[in-house]
């Protein structure tokens, strides 16, 4: 019951934001929902699977372009966002059938192999993506419902009202599907892929699943970002940035549903703090993985249940 | 009558050496049968051909006359086979109960259900509650199965594997690595199940005295082939057995 | 057809850097069962150290070469004893995850040590020149690293099939509860595997000095090949990976020659190709 009035508390809070604080800190919550939900999806394949990707960053990348290329065309926030994300998970699924029959270790090689593929195509084909230079002018298309509705995007306050209502849409879908029999399928191939299999299950199949789910929510975090930013260039794709997920959800914990989005939050409060002092921030990160990594294998989560906290 | 799963030739290769070869086995249906053998026979390796862990080198599988030969493992579950192992493999991080209910709900084909929470699978979770009360692990269902003492989990691991209501049941060394009170509890476990289910069972066992009391048929392995098989009582006279174990009482 | 020959000749003399690069990530795989995501960014510590000793600080070419491998043989063991060894038995994700922090490290590093400007120092005198092959001038340099990289593959061989410690090795990657009975001290052995698969790789590093751009992001550039390399060649496979190297080098000349700015696309389309008709490699069983 406390954790339900807290969540009540924390979404009302979010729907009040925009009164509450200036543009600077109302961005940087919108970076915070799209790491969230990149981050959720990574961990739908990490923590639930057993499967750690380090190329998530091409589904986010793939996302953000197909927007950007929609919006161009088609000034519909709608379009954009909804062509984006399904782009992604078509990527997701053709790329999916290409690592997942692998053992761990080679998947994890390949995803990270895929994603630097798609940002060398990112890079250098410029006739689709305006190479380096990436995409510009892309516009915060309105959002249109023909004939029912039609709303201005250009006022941050309005593009993080519709960012906040697609992520907590997209929270309460993964929320059903990890309590899903789904949920528990994708956990006991985790577990042991052996016994799933054993027990009639298709090990391949639920895998390819999970792997294309986790493209969707990346390219969903990424179909949001060129309607913010009113450009996309090359380095969304870069393996760099799909290590935020990964850290994201290592500091957050993984074995836990709100690990990534808590990761999510404390990540830019971290990196906003440590790019005051140095531009080296990479290896700043870098350090923060191997403590994780080293001491803290269940993340923040894990360290508050510890403590006795409402878990 | 052909038995419910059988082998033609089957062979299994690791580079020279053969694990299984020219094996003709087969379970004949409502007959508990015992597999036992010298270390190194080929016991599991047959067991691992038969549920689709490996796949054999040459010769043939058939299940109800079906050829199921490079079928994979969960579609032979699927079909009615299924198996236990002897290195422990259980879904850890999962609870009891929650292990029960993974072959219970894939028996049902509600794997892929995604909206509704588990708990809304009424059916599902009834069955597997019955399946653990018959396990005797009811009171651990909330338990981490990982936590589980070494003894339960060996219930836990016969009670996955008949979860799926299979037709076929093989169990590698149900009771191994484990203390007398343990392996009693194990084996009337598993002679409860042969009696009150629809199943038959094959079982890899040691201990002479378990092979002998539950047996209606056994099957002799040594260096990959089948040496002999029968009833009991021709199985403790033959004298070809009795040499490969050197003389010990069977 | 001449300029194909010549340009397969440019694709072999970049293999050989790649074969170093692989063979130490495969070797480190095969015995201790870790695959070092930060390997390629050992190959770039590599040529950075070389670059520092023959280009900045003028020191004799081959003793450079020497104490590059030294120098990161230092940050190999000190990578494996005071960080990998703890999570041995811990799931593999971890060490990937390690490894991958690893990355992170390195790459910011290099460039907050040696900036992040790319450079190339002179060659040295007795490598200057060119020979001619099919009427085009082949750098001379370029023959000394196939030859070069010809000779560690004939090394490896030689040690691991004819040598005793060879076999000591081999016998750890494929059973470590039974060397370990048998007395092998599996710790020192593990280290001394780790140490050995840096410096290969800092090898390849340190040879393209004179030739090649040392510049940040290589790591992750180059550990991205190796893994191609090893999907192609089979993960743990010694002659896997030299096969793998050759078929990556030569396959990315010719697509610098004939596809321009896809030459990388094209590899990755290889390695797609190989996964879905042999996914365990060309030699992986």
């Amino acid at each position: 019951m406390k954790k339900n009035l807290a969540l009540l508390v924390l979404i009302i809070f979010l729907f009040l934001l925009p009164i509450l604080v200036g543009k600077y800190l109302l961005y940087m919550t919108i970076h915070i929902l799209l790491l969230s939900l990149f981050a959720l999806g990574f961990n739908l394949l990490f923590g639930y699977t057993g499967l750690l990707s380090f190329g998530q960053a091409g589904f986010y990348a793939v996302g953000a372009y197909a927007c950007a290329k929609v919006l161009l065309v088609v000034p519909s926030l709608l379009a954009g966002i909804f062509g984006g994300l399904v782009v992604a998970g078509v990527a997701a699924l053709v790329l999916g059938i290409l690592c997942i029959r692998h053992t761990r270790i080679y998947f994890s090689m390949l995803t990270l192999s895929f994603g630097m593929m798609i940002f060398s195509l990112a890079w250098k084909w410029r006739d689709m993506t305006g190479g380096d230079d990436g995409l510009v002018g892309i516009p915060r298309a309105p959002l249109e419902i023909p004939g029912l509705l039609k709303l201005n995007m250009t006022p941050m306050e309005n593009y993080y009202y519709v960012v906040l209502i697609f992520s907590l849409l997209a929270i309460y879908l993964f929320h059903r599907l990890v309590n899903s029999p789904l949920g528990l399928t994708l956990r006991g191939i985790r577990d042991s892929e052996t016994r799933a299999a054993c027990v009639g299950i298709s090990v391949v199949n639920y895998r390819l699943l999970s792997f294309t789910i986790a493209g969707v929510y990346a390219g969903l975090a990424g179909a949001l970002l060129p309607p913010l930013e009113n450009t996309v260039t090359p380095p969304v794709a870069h393996w760099s940035h799909s290590a935020e997920p990964v850290l994201a959800t290592l500091l957050g914990g993984i074995y836990s549903f709100s690990g990534p989005i808590v990761g999510a939050f404390l990540f830019y409060i971290i990196k906003d703090i440590i790019v005051r002092f140095t531009e080296y921030w990479l290896i700043c990160l870098g350090v923060i993985v191997l403590i994780l990594v080293l001491g803290f294998r269940g993340g923040v989560v894990s360290i508050w249940e510890r403590k006795g906290g409402q878990g | 009558m052909n038995g419910v799963i059988r082998t033609e030739n089957l062979g299994k290769y690791f580079g020279e050496l053969a694990a299984v070869h020219a094996v003709n086995f087969a379970l004949k249906e409502g007959l508990f049968t015992s597999i036992i053998g010298p270390n190194g026979a080929g016991k599991t390796t047959l067991i691992n051909l038969l549920s689709g862990y490996l796949f054999p080198d040459s010769g043939r599988i058939f299940f109800q006359e079906n050829e199921i030969t490079r079928m994979p493992s969960h579609k032979r579950v699927k079909m009615g086979i299924s198996r236990s192992f002897q290195i422990m493999n259980i879904f850890s991080r999962l609870t009891v109960g929650q292990n029960i209910l993974l072959p219970v709900l894939s028996r049902r084909n509600k794997n892929s259900s995604w909206l509704a929470a588990i708990n809304s699978q009424k059916d599902a979770v009834k069955e597997a509650e019955t399946i653990l009360q018959e396990v005797w692990l009811w009171e651990k269902k909330d338990l981490p199965a990982g936590e589980l003492s070494h003894g339960d989990q060996r219930l836990l691991e016969l009670g996955i594997a008949v979860a799926s209501h299979p037709q076929v049941c093989f169990l590698d060394e149900p009771s191994s690595g484990m203390n007398p009170i343990e392996r009693v509890k194990v084996l009337e476990l598993v002679k409860k199940l042969a009696a009150e289910r629809k199943t038959t069972f094959a079982i890899v066992e040691h201990d002479m005295d378990v092979v002998f009391s539950l047996s209606d048929w056994i099957v002799v392995m040594n260096r990959g082939e089948i040496l002999a098989e029968g009833k009991p009582e021709d199985i403790r006279n033959n004298q070809e057995v009795r040499d490969i174990y050197l003389g010990e009482e069977i | 057809m001449e300029t194909l020959a010549f340009q397969g000749l440019v694709g072999l003399s970049l293999a050989m850097y790649l074969w170093l690069l692989a063979a130490g990530l495969t070797i480190v795989f095969g015995v201790l069962g870790v695959l070092n995501f930060a390997h390629g960014s050992l190959f770039m510590l590599g040529a950075y150290f070389a670059f520092t000793f023959y280009g900045l600080w003028g020191v004799n070419f081959w003793l450079s070469i020497i104490l590059s491998l030294l120098t990161v043989a230092v940050v190999g063991y000190l990578m494996e004893r005071l960080f990998l060894r703890y999570i041995y038995h811990l799931d593999h994700a971890y060490q990937l995850l390690l490894t991958f922090g690893f990355i992170l490290i390195f790459d910011d590093a290099v460039k907050m040590v040696w900036g992040g400007v790319a450079k190339i120092p002179a060659m040295p005198s007795f490598f200057e020149g060119t020979v001619s092959f099919w009427q085009r001038p082949f750098p001379i340099y370029n023959l000394f690293i196939i030859g070069a990289g010809i000779l560690v593959a004939l090394v490896l061989w030689l040690l691991f099939e004819k040598t005793w410690w060879g076999r000591i090795v081999r016998a750890s990657a494929s059973d470590r509860e039974m060397a370990s009975a048998i007395g092998v001290n599996i710790p020192i052995l593990f280290t001394g595997v780790f140490v050995f698969g840096a410096m290969l790789g800092a090898l390849g590093g340190a040879l393209g000095t004179p030739v090649r751009v040392v510049a940040p992001g290589i790591g992750a550039a180059m550990i991205i090949q190796a893994f191609i390399i090893t999907v192609i060649g089979g993960l743990g496979n010694l002659k896997g990976a030299f096969v793998g190297a050759i078929i990556v080098g030569v396959v990315s000349a010719y697509g610098i020659l004939l596809f321009p700015v896809f030459e990388l696309f094209l590899i990755f389309v290889i390695m797609a190709v190989v996964l879905m008709v042999k996914p365990q490699g060309l030699f992986g069983g």
